[in-house]
Parts: structure tokens; sequence; C-alpha cells
């Protein structure tokens, strides 16, 4: 039930009247936001805030994640953890440190991210495309994880799978919105700008969801544990990409929702302007409120609920033993 | 759930109800808001709504299970539009 909000408006974010107030610096109207119902806040615009918010933040445990230069994620201010268990951390690191357990999981989270592209292009192969060829690459590359290959090779199957994944956009996508290559740092062309920005979209909202748990997000099993990034984020985050931002980026540009007037062409590089990165955060803000009906759990939950369920699954796993199956769209 | 709430308080207490709704629903006109809720919010307001009413003041919260069971026409701005994104 807890929404993200995003503020593309530059302007000033503010407490007022024990809610968040949005002053924006072209003499608009000031917008209230209600609190009790804020998860996070993605900062897209140039904003303006004080100790004096970030406190009231925290006492009502909401992030702001940051946006920089070129539609870069930036880095996030998130409340103090609510969350702690040293016992959760140990454990944590202990899979990491086991080089077999550690297999497992890199294992099971590729086996998930080739499961949820695979999805992807079964359901566009059903409509009229012909995108047996990348099924079956992707089958083939499902069949060559196993839990006793090294994480270099884990990681290369991934990336094998993703190559062949994004062969089937040229199909699934129209013309004007040709793949060639997937590059970034920045996006050279349209394509690889959204890909771009809905991996962002995908990646912040996997953080706030890691913290809602005790987990340390900087110890990853796939990823490597990097310096200065929250490299569980990016594990959980590979799972989620096909199945919240791939989804959205084409619907919006089969649809004619997104088109090339919505983004700006600079030397090197193309990045969505303004319009275009409403649209698409609209749309997948629709899309992380969608709900499915759970198996196990026996009512429905949305689709941003389920980053938070494997980030639980995860830790459940680690602290109990409980077989950790990574999330693979069911439905 | 999808509330609609209206007050009708003191001409110089207004806006402490103003104040509440508008941690939880969005302010559409002089002593109207309304917007998508949870139930333990929803009692929560009603609670905070409950304590700050004096003898001869009143607040009517209307629920509705979904936005989508109402019929819902506005004419002219509609405050609500985009309300999550700024």
């Amino acid at each position: 039930m807890d929404r993200n909000y995003h503020v593309f408006s530059d302007g000033r974010l503010e407490r007022s009247d024990d809610t968040l107030r949005l002053v924006p610096d072209d003499d608009g109207d000031k917008q209230y936001i209600p609190i009790e119902n804020a998860e996070a806040f993605f900062l897209h615009g140039q904003i303006d805030f004080n100790t004096r918010l970030m406190s009231f933040l925290n006492d009502r445990t909401v992030a702001l994640h940051v946006f920089g230069w070129e539609d870069y994620y930036a880095g996030s201010v998130m409340p103090k953890r609510g969350q702690t268990s040293g016992k959760t951390v140990v454990n944590q690191v202990r899979a990491y440190e086991d080089s077999q357990h550690r297999r497992q999981l890199a294992a099971a989270i590729v086996k998930g991210s080739i499961h949820n592209m695979r999805t992807n292009v079964v359901y566009y192969n059903g409509r009229d495309h012909d995108l047996d060829s990348v099924i079956e690459d992707l089958e083939a590359a499902a069949a060559r994880v196993d839990e006793s290959l090294p994480i270099d090779e884990l990681m290369g199957i991934e990336a094998t799978a993703k190559k062949a994944y994004y062969r089937s956009f040229n199909q699934i996508l129209p013309s004007e919105f040709q793949l060639t290559q997937r590059e970034y740092n920045p996006p050279p062309n349209e394509i690889n700008s959204l890909i771009s920005f809905g991996n962002s979209l995908v990646y912040a909202n996997c953080v706030s969801a890691i913290r809602a748990t005790a987990l340390d997000p900087t110890i990853s099993y796939l990823h490597e544990p990097g310096e200065r990034r929250y490299s569980l984020s990016l594990d959980i985050a590979d799972l989620f990409k096909p199945v919240l931002a791939d989804r959205v980026l084409f619907r919006l540009v089969n649809r004619n929702q997104i088109s090339e007037s919505d983004f700006e062409t600079e030397l090197g590089s193309c990045l969505l302007n303004e319009a275009g990165r409403k649209t698409y955060t609209k749309a997948f803000e629709e899309m992380l409120e969608r709900t499915v009906e759970h198996p196990t759990l026996n009512r429905k939950v949305s689709y941003q609920y389920l980053m938070r369920l494997e980030a639980y699954k995860l830790k459940k796993h680690l602290l109990t033993g409980e077989a950790y199956d990574s999330f693979q769209r069911w439905w | 759930m999808y509330v609609v709430m209206v007050y009708d308080l003191e001409a110089d207490r207004t806006q402490k109800a103003l104040k509440i709704g508008r941690r939880y629903l969005t302010h559409v006109q002089n002593s109207v808001l309304e917007g998508e809720i949870s139930e333990g919010d929803l009692s929560k307001l009603k609670n905070e709504i409950d304590d700050l009413l004096k003898p001869g003041e009143s607040a009517i919260i209307y629920e509705l299970s979904s936005d989508t069971l109402l019929n819902r026409t506005v004419y002219g701005d509609d405050p609500t539009e985009d309300q999550r994104f700024l």
C-alpha cells in the first residue's frame, strides 16, 4: 500500500504541518504529500531540503532515492536501520565465504533471472513474433546453470542469456527502436537509455526492499561485493528487471506512448527528457501496484511486495537453512 | 480502500482538521479530502479526528472498498491527478 513518489520539478521539499510539502521553484502551487502512505521519494529534479526534513523522514522510515546527472542513480538517503540483527549479517558473510554455499545462491539467482527473461520471450513469441531461436538459447543457458560452477562461469552464462534475450528486443520492438548493442555510461540511443532508466528504478526499489530486512545490502552472492554500491541489490534486481522494467518498456514503445520526441540527444548520449521520464515512471509505478495471487501466502501481493518477499526469503534461508528458491514468475 | 472525508469545524479551527487529514489524504477542496488509504491508517485517522472535535463540530468519512466503485466526475481541474508525480 505504501507508495513511491517521484519528484521531477525543481524546488524545495520541506516538512510542514507534520507532513511533506513541495514548494516548486517556478512559483507554482505548493503541494502537500500524505506522509503516512509514502514508502520512498525518487528525486529526479533539483531539490533542496534541510536536516529538519531528514529527521522527519527518518522518523517515518521514508527513503530518498536521488537520480543525478544523466539519470544516473546517485544514491539514497535511507532512514536509520529499524531492523538490525548481527546474526543475520554473520550468516550472510558465512554463506559468502563458503564457496559451495555462495555458488548455490548465485546459481539460484541466475536460474531465476533466465527464467524471467524466458517468460517475456515466450509471451511475445505467442504474439506473431518468431522467437523460437531465442527461447532455445535461453533454455540452453538455463541447462548449463549448475551449483558446482565457479561464480565467473555463472556470470558468463547469465551474460550469454542476456545477449540472446536482447536479440529478441529487435523483433518485439518497432524498427526505430533497434537494440544493436547494449551500452551505457552514457546510453548512446533511445532503447539503451530506456533499459538503463528502468533498471535503475528496479535497483532503487530493491534497495528499499533490502533495507526493510536486517540483511546487509553490500554482501552479495552472484555479483562480487563491490565498494561503494549495494551489490546485494544488484543480485535481487537481476530477477526483477525482466518482469518490471522490460515489460514496461515493451508496452510503452509498442503502444507508441514513448516516441523519439521523449528523448534528448546530445553528443554520444541519448536520455529521456522530463516528459519521457514521467511517462515511464508512471507506467512503472502502475506495474509495481499490480497484484498477483501468491501460491503459498494465499493472498494477493503487489509486484512491489514481491521484492520485499525475496529479501525475506533470502534472510530466512540464511538463518534457518530453509531452501532458497529464487523468484520465478509463476503466472 | 478509498475514502472521502468532509468536516465542519469552528471557523478558526478548520486548519486543525486539514492538518491531520493532509498526512493521509489529498486535499481537494475546502473541508474536503479524499484518497487511497490502508485500513490501519484509516483507523488512526478516525481516532485523531475524533479526539479533535469539540461539541457542535463534525467530520464525516465515506468509505469505499476501492475507487473503481466510485462514480467520480470532476469539472475543471482535478486536484488528485498525478499526485505521485510532482
